[in-house]
């Protein structure tokens, strides 16, 4: 198999649903929406094959251990995101179901590449490819207003990291004289202020993208407009793909100087997490609060981040995964209620318990491990990372975090009380679940707690991957 | 350090995994069979008592240490396996959580809304509790501890009581904002609370294990570890006040009262019976047991916050007006106790320390048993309205009167003993002045306990009740039970301080030669 396979792969999967764009006519054409995710998951199975080669293009594309680490994580939660929108509206099955399909498999695309990319300028390409499909999704609704005003502030914030990050990257050219990440981190020695300037530009970029604070204003506006299936997989696929792009310039190939980055990144993460918590506490939109709070596990993994360490660095990877299934989980559960009730309050999730006893559950496992609760994934998590911020002596972070996941359970807590506590209204009966959607969200809640209870081969797979970066 | 001995029944596991197992048969085979449900959970907690009683009795007071030991890898590379052992303070605490949980299954006999789930989370809760006096890894004994702390959100959320006091005077508008009072406020509060402190409780073992270097979670080898007094002094820090939050530590017990006041009988019962005992024994065998240094330099901290908890829980208790307040509040007034028992780094102190979480826990678990059955029977908890029950209920009267007459020392009953030992102790310790906050304490609870049973129990009779009955069938189980183990420990302490005093003594001796 050669390094590409995963990308051919996925661009055959691309000609296929346009050809078929092409040719499909009425009104339904949920079969396009079967066909792309069955292309996905054709991808994912074959992920499990591929094996990690030496750098291709002369350096520029490496497919090691993390890079796949990486795109199995990114195709994974792609196929929970399609297989939850196939059974949804208009949106992804209707008429234009051709190009939204498109869409979310170029961005697709651009993360697979971003994963692997060890040069500045596919980098940066890969990056853009990413984002410029999700600006276009986040306006898909286009007879909204909402819809258009938050696709238009993603666009104009996301256009703005981006003009910082090429600005970074050009002083980065100019004080390293090449374009390769092995040679910049070679040249990167803290007595250079040009590049330590471009390098901080970059991470300015960066933080946009995984929408640290206080570059995550685009977030709740963005996700409560759009559609929650994409909404879902926005949470957390690009979110993963950025961090995935910042071990390897700010830590592959560093050394001992990646200490550089630890007081900016811890500052980062306190402030994130400080910030996300904070603001999510008077959401009574469920996916404005699961925004805010998406902002706050940010945070978390930038505080495995500041600890600028390969276990750090594996507790962030093994974060993200926990995070990428239940946020996705959650987001889904809400898309459930949502359809049936009219409505994303989280006064519409009332008595939800005794409704859909199962859907009920099923959120209280995502709140659960979004909280950072033992026996489901995000404990793990979370523990795991403070674990690595406490050895590398970031004792008061860790500290600041834990007291943190306080406020964030009394959101989620919050919402729990809604579906547990709370009576649900007489005429209520049980909320419809089309199969497709059930499928996923099962599947989030098996990968929750099957992680929360057998975390091993994760957490193994993560340090196996991390550790070549140092 | 001797090599520990396995042990070759697993009682231990027995005995905290039975309620679990109870939970699960409760979950999945009893839907709409509440007698089945009933019958499970007294079954499965019934095992679990007569095992604690059996291992309290057979555990051998010559050897001392931990026995009954049991160690099962779980994840070798981090070093975090499922140890479990129990020394004489451990193993009190098993015999009391088996008393309270068998006491409160019986009691909480008549719920019947949503019986199923609430007998599957509160067996969950207490196998956490077992978990919590067991463990000897400190990573399982954090999981344990969540798990004794989570299922009281739903429990007192769903099955709870909203009082009837209102609040009043110039931060009404605030209370009524807030909801204060209500179920699903003291839930909340409660659950906030405990999870901000197993925040510094995580803080604190993540930092034992990164600089015992070894990687272990395992208790016996952090015990081995010297750790430098600097880390010791925080590290003990972060874990009183992880700990001791639970342990209702002033300021930080607003809490327990509002909890209390609002869980249903079993829950409070356990709550304050054993829960708060869990915190208690947390300071003393993880803070105090692990970092003597940092336990004897803080000493002063742990002493001073007690005596300021026996005085303010005791004045608290004498000004309210809903029964299950003057009850919430006296338990923070005698946690005050134990933790000066615990502060004063004596043999006698350290002794009464334990000897009060039991006969504070057994002591309270009858008191709130007998709440909710006269709340059960008037629907009422406020005082001001009852009278003269001791005509129509003598068998409650007569229970609330021994449970009160412990809970101000009175000789023969558990809790003379206890705050004996205490007040011993604290006279030996370098703060003597200790001595009279908990001298005083003691008069006031006198004060409170008896105006509150002459009110109810012995006054003229009140207007407001009519056929009101005495307690019925199983309610006799958990009032007989535990008037008769105050009374016995009352009158017999050896029972319970020769077992102890063989874990105290190593535990003082570390402390004290350093």
């Amino acid at each position: 198999m050669s390094a590409f396979t995963l990308e051919l792969g996925l661009g055959a999967v691309m000609l296929l649903v346009f050809g078929a764009s092409l040719v499909a006519r009425g009104r339904d054409r949920r079969w396009i929406a079967w066909l792309a995710t069955a292309g996905v998951l054709v991808l994912g199975m074959l992920s499990a094959w591929v094996k990690p080669t030496p750098p291709a293009l002369a350096g520029m594309f490496v497919q090691d251990g993390l890079a796949i680490f990486a795109k199995r994580l990114f195709l994974a939660a792609t196929f929970i995101g399609l297989l939850a929108g196939i059974s949804a509206d208009a949106v992804a099955c209707g008429r234009r179901a051709g190009e939204y399909h498109l869409l979310i498999l170029s961005s697709l695309l651009g993360m697979l590449v971003l994963a692997s990319a060890r040069d500045l300028i596919l980098l940066f390409v890969a990056f853009e490819l990413m984002s410029i499909p999700l600006y276009v999704l986040a306006g898909f609704l286009k007879r909204q207003d909402e819809a258009v005003e938050a696709a238009l502030k993603f666009f104009l914030v996301g256009s703005v990291s981006s003009a910082v990050m090429a600005y970074g990257l050009s002083f980065v050219y100019g004080a390293a004289r090449t374009t390769d990440l092995a040679r910049v981190a070679q040249a990167f020695a803290p007595g250079q202020p040009l590049l330590l300037l471009g390098l901080l530009a970059v991470f300015a970029g960066f933080a946009f993208k995984i929408a640290a604070f206080p570059f995550h204003m685009w977030v709740p506006d963005t996700y409560e407009a759009a559609s929650t299936p994409f909404v879902a997989w926005l949470s957390v696929a690009p979110k993963a793909a950025g961090f995935v792009a910042l071990f390897r310039v700010y830590f592959e190939g560093m050394g001992d100087r990646v200490a550089t980055w630890v007081p900016i990144a811890a500052g980062l993460a306190a402030i994130t997490i400080v910030a996300g918590n904070l603001m999510a506490l008077p959401q009574q939109n469920t996916k404005r609060l699961l925004a805010y709070s998406g902002i706050a596990h940010i945070g978390y993994m930038l505080v495995g981040f500041a600890a600028a360490s390969a276990s750090g660095t594996a507790m962030v990877l093994f974060y993200l995964v926990a995070y990428v299934f239940g946020n996705m989980g959650a987001f889904l559960v809400v898309e459930a209620v949502a359809r049936s009730e009219r409505s994303e309050a989280t006064a519409a999730l009332r008595g939800l318990a005794q409704r859909s006893p199962l859907l009920a559950l099923a959120m209280l496992l995502f709140l659960l491990s979004l909280g950072g609760i033992p026996f489901v994934a995000g404990f793990w998590a979370k523990l795991y990372v403070f674990w690595a911020a406490a050895a590398a002596g970031l004792y008061w972070l860790v500290l600041l975090g834990a007291v943190l996941t306080v406020v964030a359970l009394f959101y989620y807590l919050i919402v729990a009380k809604r579906m547990y506590i709370e009576p649900p209204d007489a005429s209520a009966g049980r909320i419809p679940l089309p199969g497709t959607l059930a499928l996923a969200v099962i599947l989030c809640a098996l990968v929750v707690v099957g992680l929360g209870l057998y975390p091993k081969p994760i957490v193994m797979a993560a340090l196996r991957v991390a550790a070549p970066l140092f | 350090m001797t090599r520990q001995v396995l042990s070759l029944v697993p009682e231990l596991s027995i005995i905290t995994w039975s309620p679990f197992v109870g939970a699960l048969l409760i979950m999945f085979t009893a839907r709409h069979r509440p007698r089945a449900v009933r019958w499970i959970a007294a079954v499965t907690t019934g095992i679990s008592a007569a095992l604690s009683v059996w291992i309290y009795a057979a555990y051998d007071q010559d050897t001392a240490g931990f026995q009954f030991y049991e160690k099962v890898p779980l994840v070798p590379p981090l070093g975090i396996s499922y140890e479990l052992g129990a020394d004489g303070i451990s193993l009190l605490m098993v015999l009391l959580t088996s008393i309270i949980i068998v006491a409160g299954v019986f009691a909480s006999w008549t719920v019947t809304v949503r019986s199923q789930e609430f007998y599957a989370l509160l067996l969950a809760l207490v196998t956490g509790v077992y978990g919590v006096f067991v463990s000897l890894d400190l990573f399982v004994l954090f999981l344990f501890y969540e798990l004794a702390v989570l299922p009281m959100y739903l429990l007192i959320g769903i099955w709870g009581s909203t009082g009837e006091v209102r609040p009043r005077g110039i931060f009404a508008w605030a209370f009524r904002e807030t909801g204060v009072g209500t179920k699903e406020y003291a839930a909340m509060k409660l659950t906030l609370y405990l999870l901000f402190g197993s925040a510094f409780i995580l803080v604190g073992i993540l930092s034992l294990y990164v600089n015992a270097g070894a990687a272990s979670f395992s208790f016996l080898d952090f015990e081995a570890t010297a750790f430098p007094r600097t880390l010791q002094r925080w590290v003990f820090f972060a874990f009183y006040v992880g700990f001791g939050i639970l342990a209702g530590i002033w300021p930080l017990h607003t809490w327990s009262p509002d909890g209390h006041a609002s869980a249903p009988t079993a829950v409070s019962m356990l709550h304050a019976g054993v829960l708060m005992k869990l915190g208690a024994y947390g300071v003393v065998r993880v803070g105090m047991g692990l970092l003597p240094e940092g336990a004897a330099d803080l000493a002063w901290l742990v002493g001073t916050v007690a005596c300021i908890n026996i005085v303010y829980g005791a004045l608290s208790s004498m000004a309210q007006t809903d029964l299950k307040y003057v009850i919430a509040y006296s338990s923070v007034s005698h946690m005050g106790i134990v933790m000066l028992g615990a502060a004063t780094l004596t043999g006698a102190g350290l002794n009464g320390s334990v000897f009060q979480m039991f006969a504070h826990g057994v002591m309270t678990g009858l008191f709130f048993a007998l709440v909710g059955l006269v709340y059960e029977k008037t629907h009422s908890r406020e005082i001001g309205k009852m009278g003269g029950f001791g005509r129509t209920m003598p068998g409650i009267a007569t229970a609330f009167t021994i449970g009160g007459l412990s809970s101000l020392g009175l000789p023969a009953t558990a809790g003379f003993v206890a705050e004996l030992l205490t007040f011993l102790g604290a006279w030996r310790s370098a703060h003597r002045w200790w001595l009279f906050p908990a001298v005083a304490g003691t008069f006031l609870t006198a004060v409170y306990v008896l105006r509150v049973a002459k009110q109810i129990f012995w006054g003229p009779p009140s207007s407001h009740f009519h056929d009101l009955q005495d307690a019925r069938g199983p309610e006799w189980v958990a009032l007989v039970v535990l008037v008769f183990v105050l009374v016995l420990f009352g009158m017999v302490p050896g029972l319970a301080i020769a077992p102890v005093d063989t874990a105290t003594i190593p535990l003082l001796a570390r402390i004290v030669s350093p």
